[in-house]
């Protein structure tokens, strides 16, 4: 048959990508969830360099000076938090619940931030009593369902994380589908088993500011002012929800961009809500500022991160801790070269899957099916998840001593400058070769 | 332990904090009657209380009283504010005046018992126990309930049982609207006989012709149950 040449098509409204998106929707009559983060290009940490110690300062001796790393998230409030979160590295990871998650892929990652000093959390599905075995410090995660809320879990835990949105779907509850509703997930959240859940958005007992105020007075007498309590927010309306979440009293803020990932989410919400992290941070910090609470509420942030230096940039913007989560599962082997038939009867090959979303995982990482989850060794996982956050440290503390850097937190976005002008705007800080910050006088723009 | 102490301790809820700390100390030394005689409608009162102990509010509260309560019987003698008995696990809790929006929100097991009528959202995210409400109840009542029962002696506003997963809703009067995925459908004499059961328990006596509202369960899935067609993305 003659294609005249043109048989990828010509056309980039009607791509075969979105051409074959109608044919499904118009024979499912339902939109697409899938699991992983946006397929949307944003202006990435690639597009931020930073400014090594040349003439103007010292850098460090790479193999032998120090450069501290140690983050305490909840210290600034003693009178409020008797026992802060210490870890030894400012990354942490993030909350991925039970039944996103098999319990293997739970106690591994426990086990691997536990061996880099650093914390976990829960997710949204209750504590798992193998999870908080595993992870010397551990963070417990309310959402509006609260599945699995327990008075004494809550005390066991080394902190609580109020959800207020995510990221990957802002505005939006929590999905889990059917496939990875087992007859435990569903016990732990007092669901029938096999339903397709979706969650409410909106907290069951608060609707707004002022009730969360109290409601966080709930919880610090719950457990009796020991440990501290972040809000997670979806970077949305950045400026405005920061300061409203420090007036609520909290004590950090885990700001998750859009970059962030999700096991399962519509797919209209994934590629088209909410904003970039790398968008999100100066302003928050700046929003911290001008309430004058820098150092008394943490700001950590999540969404997208890779590596040391993509850590290492976050801080530089402002933030004081980086929570991550899909990195922290390719580090177990999601998406790794191993049973690819299997990842071939997904449609998918390693290194291109993002089918968290049915519980087939072929690496037994985000499914409840034991014989899949049986591909996953704790032990193995956690002894994976600490190198690798050891080789992120290392990244991040070698790119601070170029910097001439002691300490990992006194990175500061005058040391970077980007290399588009996308990111130059969205960052905020200059682009380089011109020294001119695209965007509002705010960050320096129009300099 | 210590010797148990069955005359009421009478404190004042001058500072929240430090009745909640004290009242907790004072379980853990014996104490098994406290009286709070000016609760002052302070928030956070009775806050993740274990029992065994009776504690009287005599008067109002404010939010969450009572709230992640854990064995302890709790009595209100006035009005409650949002979030009573939010995501509690055991225990009991009467309040003798009205409750405002979120009453027993999350709660996985006891009893809460409301003489009067409950605002919004009551149940909500209910998970087990029984909430028993002598008055009406507001929109939303048992919204994305999982488990356990809402009694309703009165009548319930628009959008009940919006959402539920599972659990039983009752209610004695009329019905403003039922919530997505909601229906009645029949009481058994089982059933009805086991309702007046419970609220007999907390003497209500007399007979109400309960309807009984349930998920019909249409929400539970998306329409595909073919797992291939979650691939075609």
């Amino acid at each position: 048959m003659s294609d005249h040449g043109y048989t990828q098509g010509r056309s980039h409204i009607w791509t075969s990508e979105t051409i074959r998106d109608i044919h499904a929707k118009a024979e499912l009559g339902r939109y697409q969830i899938r699991g992983f983060s946006t397929f949307r290009k944003f202006p990435s940490w690639d597009d931020l360099v930073f400014l090594p110690a040349v003439m103007t300062r010292l850098p460090l001796e790479g193999y032998r000076e120090h450069c501290e790393t140690k983050t305490v998230i909840g210290g600034g409030k003693p009178d409020l938090v008797a026992r802060p979160l210490e870890l030894d590295i400012p990354v942490y990871l993030t909350s991925m619940s039970f039944g996103a998650l098999g319990a293997n892929a739970k106690m591994a990652l426990g086990k691997g931030f536990t061996a880099a000093g650093s914390a976990s959390s829960t997710g949204e599905g209750g504590m798992l009593d193998e999870e908080r075995a595993a992870a010397s410090k551990l963070i417990y995660q309310m959402t509006p369902s609260r599945y699995g809320l327990d008075l004494e879990h809550l005390r066991k835990a080394d902190a609580i994380e109020v959800a207020l949105g995510q990221g990957a779907k802002p505005g939006t509850g929590g999905l889990l589908l059917g496939m990875k509703i087992s007859e435990k997930v569903a016990k732990m959240r007092s669901l029938p088993p096999g339903v397709d859940q979706r969650s409410c958005v909106r907290h069951p007992d608060f609707l707004g500011a002022d009730d969360l105020q109290v409601k966080l007075e709930e919880l610090r007498e719950a457990t009796d002012y020991q440990v501290p309590i972040f809000l997670k927010l979806a970077a949305c309306r950045v400026e405005f929800d920061i300061k409203i979440a420090v007036k609520t009293g909290c004590d950090a803020i885990l700001l998750d961009g859009a970059e962030g990932a999700t096991a399962a989410a519509p797919e209209y919400q994934l590629d088209n809500c909410g904003i970039p992290l790398i968008a999100s941070i100066r302003t928050a910090r700046r929003a911290i500022e001008d309430l004058g609470m820098s150092g008394k509420v943490q700001l950590v942030v999540s969404g997208g991160i890779r590596n040391g230096v993509d850590v290492a940039k976050c801080l530089a913007l402002g933030a004081d801790a980086v929570a991550i989560g899909t990195s922290a599962l390719m580090a177990l082997g999601c998406n790794s070269i191993q049973y690819e038939d299997d990842y071939a009867a997904l449609g998918t090959a390693p290194g291109a899957c993002h089918h968290c979303h049915t519980g087939r995982c072929p690496v037994g990482i985000t499914t409840q099916d034991p014989v899949l989850e049986a591909r996953l060794d704790p032990e193995e996982g956690g002894r994976r998840v600490a190198n690798f956050l050891r080789a992120t440290m290392m990244e991040l503390t070698g790119v601070a001593k170029s910097v001439g850097k002691k300490n990992v937190h006194n990175l500061e976005p005058e040391d970077l400058r980007a290399t588009s002008l996308e990111a130059s705007a969205f960052a905020g800080v200059p682009l380089a070769g011109v020294e001119w910050t695209v965007g509002p006088e705010l960050f320096g723009g129009g300099r | 332990m210590s010797e148990v102490i069955t005359a009421p301790v009478l404190l004042d809820a001058d500072d929240g904090h430090r009745l909640n700390r004290r009242m907790r100390d004072l379980v853990d030394a014996g104490t098994r009657a406290i009286t709070v005689t000016n609760p002052r409608s302070r928030h956070n009162l009775g806050v993740g209380q274990h029992g065994p102990v009776t504690i009287t509010f005599a008067g109002s509260v404010g939010y969450y009283s009572g709230g992640l309560n854990n064995g302890a019987e709790i009595i209100i003698e006035r009005s409650a504010g949002w979030g009573t008995g939010e995501a509690m696990s055991a225990g009991r809790i009467e309040v003798r005046g009205t409750c405002a929006l979120g009453t027993g929100a999350s709660m996985r097991g006891g009893t809460i018992v409301v003489r009067g009528n409950c605002g919004p959202r009551t149940a909500a995210n209910m998970k087990g126990g029984a909430l028993i409400v002598e008055g009406n109840v507001g929109y939303l009542a048992g919204f994305m309930t999982h488990a356990g029962d809402l009694i309703v002696c009165g009548d319930s506003g628009e959008a009940l049982g919006d959402s539920l997963w599972a659990g039983n809703i009752w209610v004695a009067g009329t019905i403003a609207g039922l919530g997505a995925d909601a229906k009645v459908v029949e009481t058994t004499d089982e059933e009805s006989a086991r309702i007046h059961g419970l609220l007999r328990a907390e003497g209500i006596d007399g007979t109400f012709d309960f309807k009984h509202v349930v998920a019909e369960q249409k929400l539970w899935y998306f329409d595909a149950r073919d797992p291939e067609a979650w691939l075609r993305i």
